[in-house]
């Protein structure tokens, strides 16, 4: 359990050259600015789903994630319930106790928080961007 | 009389003319006076009569999504600031740089971006109704209302507008394009990205289908004090017929809440 983890968590850091480059803040797009994401990392986590919020402006993971036997509570931003619904999610497409594998980018901040950027499921399906 | 009485004697009169006046207004209604241009009798508050010929405009029914990364709106163009705004600009964009890219905000990331930002929003799309003397635009961002009137009415004289998130639309047809044309846009909000405009601020819109199911919106925005030249912007919006918008209650769900020091959280 502890090796699988730290595998995991050696895997965590590793940084996808993204094509976006810099800039100074996200388009005209968000409800907030996204230039609190590191948006040319992604992260992955596996996860315990704790609670799925569906809900404007932004809808959310909250999600539990074992580091050498601690958990550590992860909090994912996603965009829009009605931009997830044109990417195939669903208001029941989570559930508490889930466990899940969650590609994020991650806080620039080191805190326990990224933007959702994919996800695989209990049962090997995938929505949005996996690796 | 002593004080007790005259207290009583004071709450039963002061009872009396509420209910004279509460009687008077029950039940009648106010009477507004019709905005200029705009015939007593006539326009969007008279719509009986009027409903058949709405059969006649373009169909924009179903709800829409700004397309992302669409290559005709290029990248995030900025307008040609000048003077003081300009100078403003460079400050923001400097803060930015030395914050590690991230803007300090002075208000809410519950409160709404206004005009024209808030017709350019990826994440939240938009529904366009009809009714005589109207098109009402419901945004999901922020449950937002903007009405662009039909009916003929004018502007009202800038000094008589309050100064607000949508300003003061109104709009006619001109074929099959929705011409809208807006002032009384707050100049407390943003528009680029840093940029900021004058209570001259004035957008025009063009709106139309440009195939069956594409929108496209061209925004022109001029500001004799703050603009060196008209300012366009290009937004197409890609339709789902029998999409719906979602409520939006920011106020329930605020994870990026910003502080003392205008950084936004993140919970």
């Amino acid at each position: 359990m502890h090796n699988s983890t730290k595998t995991v968590l050696s895997a965590l850091l590793l940084a996808q050259a993204a094509a976006a480059s810099f800039t100074l803040t996200a388009p005209a797009a968000a409800h907030h600015s996204y230039s609190m994401f590191d948006m040319n990392k992604t992260v992955m986590l596996e996860a315990t789903v704790t609670r799925f919020k569906w809900q404007n402006p932004h809808a959310f993971i909250q999600a539990e994630v074992p580091v050498n036997g601690e958990a550590e509570n992860w909090s994912i931003e996603m965009t829009s319930p009605n931009n997830l619904i044109q990417e195939g999610w669903k208001r029941t497409s989570l559930r508490t106790g889930d466990k899940v594998r969650i590609w994020v980018h991650p806080l620039r901040s080191g805190a326990k928080g990224g933007s959702y950027v994919g996800v695989r499921l209990a049962d090997g399906s995938t929505l949005g961007e996996v690796s | 009389m002593n004080a007790k009485r005259a207290l009583v004697a004071l709450t039963a009169a002061s009872s009396i003319a509420l209910a004279a006046s509460a009687a008077a207004q029950l039940g009648t209604p106010t009477s507004s006076p019709p905005p200029p241009g705009v015939t007593q009798g006539e326009g969007a508050a008279f719509p009986k009569g009027d409903y058949a010929a709405l059969d006649a405009l373009p169909d924009w029914g179903g709800i829409w999504f700004v397309m992302r990364g669409d290559p005709a709106m290029g990248p995030s163009p900025q307008p040609e600031l000048k003077g003081e705004y300009a100078q403003r600009r460079e400050a923001w964009r400097a803060e930015v740089s030395a914050n590690d890219g991230v803007e300090r905000r002075d208000r809410s990331n519950c409160s709404p971006p206004g005009l024209p930002r808030i017709m350019q929003l990826a994440q939240y799309p938009y529904e366009f109704l009809f009714t005589p003397g109207r098109v009402t635009v419901n945004q999901e961002a922020w449950m937002q209302t903007r009405t662009i009137w039909t009916d003929g009415r004018e502007h009202p004289p800038l000094d008589e507008l309050d100064p607000t998130f949508h300003g003061h639309s109104i709009g006619h047809w001109d074929g099959d394009t929705l011409v809208a044309d807006t002032i009384g846009i707050s100049d407390e909000l943003e528009v680029g990205e840093g940029g900021s405009h004058s209570d001259q601020f004035h957008l025009v819109e063009r709106i139309r289908l440009v195939d069956e199911d594409t929108l496209e919106n061209r925004m022109t925005m001029t500001d004799p004090l703050a603009f060196e030249e008209p300012f366009e912007v290009t937004v197409r919006y890609r339709r789902d017929r029998y999409g719906a918008l979602i409520e939006f209650q920011c106020s329930e769900n605020d994870r990026n809440p910003v502080n003392e020091d205008g950084e936004t959280q993140y919970l």
